[in-house]
């Protein structure tokens, strides 16, 4: 039994020599990649894809771990008070980076403070459809039409103060037009209920609207980046709309996007290897095909200080568009 | 006023409590209580209206519904003959709750294989025959199943040994 | 129709192909999608017999390795793992009481039962023709009727789903056999339950007590294990001695011609039932195996041995299960709609491999289309093939002394509760609700109905308020003449209702009427 504990402790004493790597040597074991939503969905996907890129360039196992919860601040609160070592990473997004501090009354982590941003890994733009039946064949008749029936047009989303919703409270501030909200459990069943015609609008993300306006089942109106999107390149941004006629959508740009973060103090040697992994796994090109074809352009922000100012930027927009939209969780 | 079944007499209890706690939890505590602790105790959400229904209205109208039927019961138990409630077992119950928590909150600081043993052997513990030698082969077969099968096979994210111990021959 | 016998043997041929594989240098001719169909089927029972592994988590995992592959062969496989997790689900259901899948809940009803009484054989068989003959028939509706289906799917609007949810409700009400009130109350318990959690419409947390690891409110498999399978092992362990050795008489393997004569009519049904509901996006599939097990306690015979055991309570429920498995893809496959979180994951498994999903599917790639929907056929004729032999093998699993049984079943349930989302609060819920669990059992109370309240309260809420949302308030918008479907769902379940509630209420008259004699 003594020498049991004799073992322990010198087990642990070698264990915490070695839990301070310098950069030079990191990483010495495997990787961590937090999840912060269930198995199976896009961002759920992108990294397991990134976290077998990873691995062969770093050298060692990453392993993607789902902990889901509370909107993903779960798994981002994980990361953002896991050892600064650079070996818990995450998946963090635009939902729990610039919407969920304000969605929440209290949030466990302060995203610019407790995180260190890494690499934008996927830009996805959001897409306003609208259902076969709606008369309107651009955003000019659209907003004529939301204009002439105050109230009466529906606008569903996937869930309440996701992008898809406050992309269309950001629509009804700038164009002046009243339409309800309707919020669904995720983007599917919304968009069931729009190719029957039950709900008339939607901005959705490109990824989950591309089989149904390509089958044509609804109908794209525009894309909400600032520049159009290699998938729809017939479709006018929203930005082209304001220039034409509703100046109030000049400069609309709302994307869904994700990328890695890792806990605020990490080293900023081990950032920069890790970004450098990142954004070579981003240009190999088996990759980059892959993310294309989830609906992702590839980000022109690359390195960790744009991606934080990036993160901060975003923060403050959608701080103000939460509040004006009145959406609230908890 | 004699109690005729006795399971349908806590039974009714039971569902009284449920639907008046859900009732509570949704639209708050009432004035009265909150007066007494002097703070808002729990603060509820809203009620909303048929249109637009809040996410009170529904937990509302069905813990008053649970509340009626539990009531029912309770009627009922002094009306109708029923059984009697069968007696409690304590510790099966005791260890296997205990056992699953044990490994669920050691899995992570002591890895697979450790909480494993220690589930087993708890929980074998609960039952009417405890024999060292067999739950101890018991628990390394099954201690190799899970790490080939749940590690190895389906690579769930779960450590194989402590994290104290800095060398793993099994990752 | 020759027509389809044209695309099912494009599919076939696809299915049957060799490709020239090479493995390790070497280069070998193999039909690699039989293999990569039969490696999906395998893995999918393994993953439905152990408890809490879903199908989900392991087709996500899996997806980085189906990069590789040829989309054909990568979705066979995957689609292997899905129907195979039913087929593996429905065992330890009938041999352990443990429903892995919200599918497999009322399976253990009868099948749990009958593998109690020694006929765990014929259950385990029972459930494997079931379901093969319902994958056979869903695959034909698939093939011949996905468009026109798909068009009815859509019919479906917030307004129909909260009747048919209303009409499932008091079906629930008949999976117990005991007081009527108490399942009715059982039901909204379940439904309270399934409230807690992230509110859909506000994004208020609801229940969730300041505590974190709920906001996504409770899983399903959470609940299941711990009212079924903790409960059912403390249950057991309180029986002194009684249950050292699961069954001493393992009885026959197969069923008896008697069995086969009573199954016939409720695999008709419940295939029928099964590819009905399979087709509903929004938690159609969900019913279909509570909706035929309803069915044929209220036309069956044999009713009254019901939850005692009857085949005919494993026998519909398992076909109609799997059926809705199979037409379940009609919606993705024709409107690129997923209906579950499986499909969803298809529809990323499509998209990755540059396959944008929807009815252009169909006559861009046929190859690929019928490919899949052939495969779904030779992969249930593998289950069948694969399951029947097994039997035997499961068979002699029970007789396993019970005090080695049950801290293997306790350590895989806990595992894939843990599993789900890696944190330890899963498995303190899941102790929780073996003792609520074991509560009710004391008090007479039955689980299935507070399970199916559970699985059905938050697509109820949901449904209803987004019903009157917009309809802008108006309640008529349940009945109006302009949504027949809904009405005759509400309709229905108000006859249901009455069918349930009279022999009851006679029941009770006769017994005062005893009493005063």
């Amino acid at each position: 039994m003594q020498r049991l504990l004799v073992l322990i402790v010198l087990a642990a004493a070698a264990s915490l020599a070695a839990a301070q790597p310098g950069p030079q040597s990191w990483p010495t074991r495997p990787l961590k990649l937090v999840v912060p939503y269930a198995a199976g969905g896009p961002v759920d996907i992108s990294a397991r894809l990134l976290a077998a890129k990873l691995q062969e360039s770093l050298g060692q196992p990453v392993v993607p771990e789902n902990r889901p919860g509370a909107g993903g601040s779960i798994g981002v609160e994980l990361a953002a008070k896991s050892p600064p070592d650079g070996y818990t990473l995450v998946m963090s997004a635009i939902a729990t980076l610039a919407i969920n501090p304000s969605l929440y009354a209290s949030l466990p982590y302060d995203p610019l403070k407790d995180l260190r941003h890494v690499t934008l890994l996927v830009q996805v733009p959001n897409v306003l459809i609208v259902a076969n039946e709606l008369p309107a064949k651009n955003v000019k008749e659209l907003v004529a039409l939301a204009k002439a029936r105050p109230g009466k047009l529906d606008f569903g989303s996937g869930s309440t103060g996701s992008t898809g919703h406050l992309a269309g409270e950001m629509f009804k501030m700038v164009t002046g037009t009243f339409m309800v909200h309707i919020p669904y459990k995720g983007s599917a069943p919304a968009l069931a209920d729009m190719m029957a015609g039950r709900v008339h609008l939607m901005f959705d993300n490109l990824a989950s609207a591309l089989p149904s306006i390509k089958a044509d089942k609804v109908r794209a109106l525009a894309v909400t980046t600032k520049a159009r999107s290699g998938f729809l390149p017939e479709v006018p941004t929203l930005d082209e709309a304001g220039r034409q006629s509703e100046a109030g959508l000049r400069g609309f740009d709302m994307t869904t996007w994700w990328g890695v973060s890792v806990a605020a103090k990490t080293p900023q040697a081990v950032v920069e290897r890790l970004s450098a992994a990142i954004v070579k796994a981003m240009d190999a090109p088996d990759f980059k095909d892959r993310l294309r074809s989830m609906g992702s352009e590839a980000p022109l922000i690359r390195t960790p200080d744009e991606f934080a100012s990036f993160v901060s930027s975003e923060l403050k927009i959608y701080t103000e568009l939460v509040k004006r939209s009145g959406a609230k969780a908890d | 006023m004699k109690i005729k079944s006795q399971q349908d007499w806590w039974a009714g209890w039971m569902f009284i409590g449920f639907g008046l706690f859900f009732i509570v939890a949704a639209i708050g505590t009432p004035e009265f209580i909150d007066k007494m602790v002097g703070t808002r105790l729990i603060p509820g959400y809203q009620m909303g209206s048929s249109v637009r229904m809040g996410p009170a209205y529904f937990p509302v109208v069905l813990g008053g519904m649970l509340a009626c039927l539990g009531l029912l019961v309770l009627l009922d138990s002094i009306i109708e003959e029923g059984p009697k409630v069968a007696k409690f077992h304590f510790r099966p119950l005791l260890f296997i709750a205990v056992s699953s928590l044990a490994f669920a909150y050691l899995l992570k600081p002591l890895g697979l294989v450790l909480a494993s043993i220690i589930l087993v052997f708890i929980s074998a513990y609960g039952g009417h025959e405890f024999k060292w030698k067999e739950v101890a082969i018991m628990s390394v077969v099954l201690v190799i199943f899970s790490v080939l099968v749940f590690v190895k096979g389906l690579s769930l994210p779960f450590p194989v040994c402590p994290g104290f111990i800095e060398i793993c021959p099994i990752r | 129709m020759e027509g389809i016998f044209g695309n099912l043997a494009i599919g076939f041929i696809e299915v049957f192909k060799l490709q020239a594989i090479t493995i390790a240098g070497m280069t070998m001719t193999l039909p690699f999608n039989i293999i990569m169909c039969l490696i999906g089927v395998l893995l999918g029972t393994l993953i439905g017999v152990l408890p809490g592994i879903g199908p989900v988590a392991t087709i996500a995992m899996l997806l980085p390795v189906t990069f590789n592959l040829a989309p054909i062969a990568a979705l066979i496989m995957l689609a292997g793992i899905y129907y195979g997790a039913q087929y593996g689900g429905s065992t330890t259901a009938i041999l352990v009481n443990l429903p892995g899948e919200s599918s497999s809940v009322v399976t253990c009803l009868d099948g749990y039962q009958m593998a109690r009484r020694g006929r765990a054989g014929p259950a385990l068989a029972t459930a494997a023709i079931g379901s093969f003959f319902a994958g056979c028939v869903a695959t034909l509706v698939v093939a011949m009727f996905a468009p026109p289906l798909a068009e009815v799917a859509l019919k479906f609007g917030p307004a129909e789903y909260f009747s048919l949810m209303v009409l499932g409700l008091v079906a629930a009400v008949v999976l117990a056999h005991g007081s009527l009130i108490k399942a009715i109350a059982m039901v909204i318990l379940g439904l309270l339950l399934g409230l807690v959690g992230t509110d859909v419409n506000s994004g208020v947390l609801r229940f969730s007590f300041g505590i974190s690891e709920m906001a996504d409110g409770i899983g399903f498999v959470t609940v299941a294990m711990g009212m079924f399978g903790i409960c059912e092992i403390i249950a057991n362990l309180e029986q002194k001695e009684h249950r050292e050795v699961f069954t001493s008489k393992v009885g026959s393997l197969m069923p008896s011609k008697e069995d086969f004569k009573r199954m016939v009519a409720p695999i008709l049904r419940g295939t029928l039932l099964g590819s009905a509901l399979g087709i509903l996006p929004g938690g159609g599939a969900l019913l279909a195996s509570f909706g035929a097990y309803t069915l044929e306690k209220k036309v069956s015979r044999n009713s009254h041995e019901f939850g005692k055991g009857a085949i005919e309570g494993v026998a519909a429920p398992e076909s109609a299960n799997n059926a809705g498995a199979q037409t379940s893809f009609i919606p993705l496959l024709t409107l690129g709609i997923p209906s579950n979180a499986v499909m969803a994951l298809m529809i990323g498994a499509m998209m990755i491999q540059g396959i944008a999903p929807g009815p252009q599917v169909m006559t861009e790639r046929p190859q690929l289309f019928w490919g899949m929907i052939a495969s779904m056929w030779v992969g249930n004729l593998m289950l069948v093939i694969l399951n029947l032999p097994l039997i035997g093998m499961w068979i002699k699993l029970l007789t396993v002394p019970y005090r080695y049984l049950y801290p293997s079943i306790l350590l895989f349930m806990a595992i894939g509760v843990f599993s789900i989302s890696n944190q330890p609060f899963d498995c303190f819920l899941m102790a929780c609700f073996g003792l609520l669990g074991y509560v009710c059992v004391k008090l007479g109370c039955e689980p299935a109905p507070l399970i199916l309240g559970f699985i059905l309260g938050p697509l109820m809420e949901e449904n209803l308020r987004r019903a009157m949302l917009l309809s802008r308030g108006d309640p008529w918008v349940f009945i109006s003449p302009s949504k027949p479907i809904s009405m005759g769902f509400l309709l229905a379940a108000i006859v249901l209702l009455v069918i349930i509630a009279l022999p009851a209420l006679r029941k009770k008259r006769e017994m005062v009427f005893v009493e005063e004699k």
